[in-house]
């Protein structure tokens, strides 16, 4: 009887020395679960790397909540690691302390991305998916200045494609993000006139103001259920690009400094980023941090303006209370997995992968982990042996992805177009295949587009020129042959409401029916059994 | 000659029992008393500097430094409220068709159905209502508006019911659609309570009843509910108090809008507890004491409700209903 919980005991007493003697051996790594909150920005590429390292044993939560809560549970050493978009700030918007309460930390670009402008628009009931606005526009519309889909800057913004007269529905954040403090970055630097006598101050925050018909909703798959929702028709919502990428949702195209509108695929994000100024001075607890003035202003045709890096904040102290050797590790080597193979994923899932220079960098601040504890097992570690997409192999400060990034489809300039790609597809918009020069295929029929798009739905056009991309014959390689929808804004009357006042109280009258009908029925069906009431 | 005095004083075993059930007893009021002190000591720095304008300001916003419950109040209320016009008419039929009409056979049954409604956690009632009844209830709504407009709480600012083409994003995520949520949450709740105190209808009476010839449904308005006023008060009062603390399905289901809005139909709004749970997990300090000051007004209006509530159910107990 006593023999077998004896036996079991001892084996687990034998694992369990095992377990605990493991540093000494260098075979394999000893984990222990690791867990950060933050940025649902990035959150989706995160949780696809915790599935791919939880087969090497490494256990990771990430719960999101947003980049203020990142920062704060970080602060207050309830978690391990923190992700979020914008840097401790010091101070709040309110004075309040928004710093780590003094613990040790240093900040690493994880992956970057585009802040995607998802709606959900319908003509018909067809939806519309190639939509694309200029940046001062996205701003009125965010800030309730423009206010219907049918405004003249947003017909202007489409080439005279005129969208039905339906009010606008911004969508924003109504906790603390990340992506809203990006999103208020670029309004406030860009368009001032705009976002500041909206908010009333100037500079960036975490927390929209949320005015007018503008809907709140905490996180970002909350912006985007609600957006792709049955109440979404005539809502605009800012998430990441993999957001609606992962629902099939169309994007804005915004138009970029080059005059011309782009998609936030990896490729434009990185070429944006070429232009982003990071923070080099080591001793700056700012240390890599990002300036994006650069990246809204760049004026590569390719690049998408709202691009921008996302950070994990890692405990670097030598003395942190919460972390041991194993969750260093643990982290140091989930870090690892995500800077190198990682990236690879980062393009198909709606992200864009690191530059090489940044991978690099970031390794430097990962050494920091093995300084704070010197039983981390760093080793074997290079960036010459990443298998990142942006290396070409010779030169770290290159970025591959953004020499090889497709030029956009010649209908995709203003004054051009609209085309008729459909985005949200992680697919480039481009009239050649692989990489083409700027212009070279210039629009055989540049006016046409202009023209006939507004009055001619479709098919409309001569049957030489491609109505997708208003070009002559020309290969169509990656652009859709999708259809067009466009809608007359007509103010339809309205239906007589004596209609559906009769219809209503029909409604009414069968609910009632429906609660009622059964018993009557069932009554009378009895007293039928015992005619006159048999006693 | 003086009486003998006379201890009454327990020993042994007795006196064991008595202190240690004492203590044990004292020990509830020890925690609520706790909660309601913990929740005033972190909500007096917060009072003290907004005044009285805390309860007058209906804006939300710590990086303006404007914080106000007004708006917030108004929400949980007309959530509240919502929840009892859907969960009050089912909770007393519930309870009535269970202990009076009910077949014996299958009364067991139905008694640990309602028991389960209660045992599904909340998030499964914010998950049921955002993505399977506020379609429907957008549109019941779109309907209420429509016909009932003339009703200030029925109406729905900036929209045309009769459109050609409904505005449906405004008829979303409103205290309407958390309310049907919140019912079905509070609905086992009163319907148990009510049930107990039908259960307990003097048998003799309601045989009397029948005796003089009344039908099953005379017997029930004549006795069973007279007898059981105080219940269903009661219930309905417990009810409330849950209702008005509803908090995960409230906060999937609700646009967060700092608006006192007494339309109920309309989108957005925002209630104490929806609050609390967005916002505490980036609260700084002082903005960490101001949601508890938020919680602390909630937390004396629940007690106040919930004691009230017991006051009528204990009365109830008496019977006093049928005395006339």
């Amino acid at each position: 009887m006593n023999r077998l919980p004896a036996r079991l005991l001892l084996s687990l007493l034998v694992s369990l020395s095992c377990v605990l003697a493991m540093p000494g051996a260098s075979h394999a790594a000893v984990y222990a679960q690791i867990e950060g909150t933050g940025s649902t920005w990035s959150q989706l590429i995160v949780e696809q790397w915790i599935a791919d390292v939880d087969a090497n044993g490494m256990k990771v939560v990430y719960t999101g909540g947003g980049s203020s809560k990142g920062r704060k549970d970080f602060s207050q050493k309830s978690t391990d690691f923190a992700i979020s978009e914008i840097p401790y700030q010091g101070t709040d918007e309110q004075g309040n302390a928004d710093t780590s309460n003094g613990r040790e930390y240093s900040y690493l670009p994880i992956v970057a991305g585009g802040t995607a402008f998802t709606y959900q628009l319908k003509i018909g009931d067809k939806p519309v998916r190639n939509l694309r606005l200029s940046g001062e526009t996205i701003a009125k519309i965010f800030t309730n200045k423009i206010t219907n889909w049918s405004d003249p800057a947003i017909t202007k913004d489409n080439n005279g494609r005129a969208l039905p007269s339906l009010d606008i529905t911004p969508v924003v954040r109504a906790d603390g993000s990340g992506t809203t403090a990006q999103f208020t970055t670029w309004m406030d630097k860009e368009f001032p006139s705009v976002w500041r006598p909206f908010f009333g101050r100037s500079g960036l925050t975490s927390y929209y103001p949320r005015k007018g018909r503008a809907i709140a909703q905490a996180g970002s798959d909350q912006v985007m259920n609600t957006i792709s929702g049955f109440a979404g028709n005539g809502t605009i919502g800012y998430v990441e690009y993999s957001y609606p990428v992962n629902k099939d949702y169309p994007v804005v195209k915004v138009l970029n400094k080059a005059g011309y509108f782009v998609e936030p695929t990896d490729y434009n994000v990185a070429v944006a980023l070429t232009k982003a100024k990071i923070n080099r001075d080591k001793s700056s607890a700012l240390y890599l941090t990002q300036i994006l003035d650069g990246v809204y202003r760049n004026a590569d045709p390719r690049a998408y303006p709202v691009s921008s890096y996302s950070y994990m904040v890692i405990p670097t102290g030598k003395t942190d209370s919460r972390m041991t050797t194993a969750k260093r590790q643990t982290l140091a080597d989930f870090l690892y997995y995500s800077l190198c193979s990682g990236q690879t994923k980062a393009g198909d899932f709606g992200y864009s992968p690191l530059p090489v220079n940044l991978v690099q960098a970031g390794f430097e601040q990962i050494g920091k982990l093995k300084q704070a504890d010197p039983a981390v097992n760093l080793s074997n570690r290079d960036v010459r042996s990443c298998n990142n997409p942006t290396f070409d192999g010779k030169n770290l400060n290159k970025n591959k992805l953004a020499e090889v990034a497709p030029q956009p489809a010649a209908c995709d300039k203003t004054g051009a177009g609209p085309c008729g790609t459909e985005t949200g597809q992680n697919k480039p918009s481009t009239d050649g295949g692989g990489a083409a020069t700027p212009d070279a295929n210039t629009p055989a029929a540049p006016g046409g587009g202009g023209a006939a798009a507004p009055s001619a739905p479709g098919g409309g056009a001569p049957p030489a020129v491609d109505p997708a991309t208003g070009e002559v014959a020309a290969p169509t390689g990656d652009t859709g042959t999708a259809e067009e929808v466009y809608a007359n804004p007509t103010e339809l009357a309205a239906e007589r409401p004596i209609d559906s006042k009769t219809f209503g109280w029909l409604a009414a009258v069968l609910a009632v029916g429906i609660v009622v009908l059964p018993g009557v029925y069932a009554a009378s069906l009895r007293r039928r059994r015992r005619p006159g009431g048999a006693r | 000659m003086r009486p003998r005095k006379l201890s009454r004083r327990s020993t042994g075993a007795d006196a064991v029992f008595e202190h240690g059930a004492r203590a044990v007893g004292a020990s509830v009021l020890v925690i609520t008393g706790g909660v309601g002190v913990f929740l005033a000591w972190q909500a007096y720095p917060t009072l003290k500097r907004y005044g009285l304008s805390f309860f007058t300001e209906s804006q939300w916003a710590p990086d303006q430094d404007v914080i106000g419950i007004a708006a917030v109040l108004t929400g949980t209320v007309s959530v509240a409220l919502v929840a009892m016009a859907f969960a009050f008419p089912l909770s007393v039929l519930v309870a009535l068709y269970i202990s009076e009409y009910a077949p014996a056979r299958i009364r067991s049954t139905l008694v640990s159905l309602v028991d389960l409604m209660a045992a599904v956690p909340s998030i499964v009632y914010g998950l049921w209502g955002f993505f399977l009844i506020m379609p429907y209830a957008a549109e019941l709504a779109l309907w209420l508006q429509r016909n009932f407009g003339w009703v200030p709480f029925f109406k729905v600012e900036n929209t045309d019911p009769d459109a050609a083409v409904w505005d449906t994003s405004r008829y979303v995520a409103s205290a309407f659609c958390a309310g049907i949520a919140v019912a079905m949450m509070v609905m086992p709740m009163a319907c148990a309570v009510m049930r107990q105190v039908f259960s307990q209808t003097p048998q003799g009476e309601k045989e009397a009843a029948l005796a003089l010839g009344a039908t099953r449904w005379g017997m029930v308005t004549s006795v069973v509910l007279p007898f059981g006023r105080g219940g269903i008060i009661g219930g309905t009062m417990l009810g409330l108090g849950r209702a008005l603390g509803e908090t995960i399905a409230v906060v999937l289901i609700v646009s967060p809008a700092f608006e006192i809005k007494p339309r109920i139909l309309e989108v957005g709004t925002s209630t104490v507890s929806s609050l609390i749970a967005g916002r505490f997990g980036e609260a700084s300090t002082s903005q960490l004491s101001a949601l508890l000051a938020a919680g602390f007004v909630l937390f004396v209006i629940t007690l106040i409700v919930n004691t009230l509530a017991a006051v009528v159910v204990n009365r109830s107990r008496s019977g006093a209903g049928t005395d006339a």
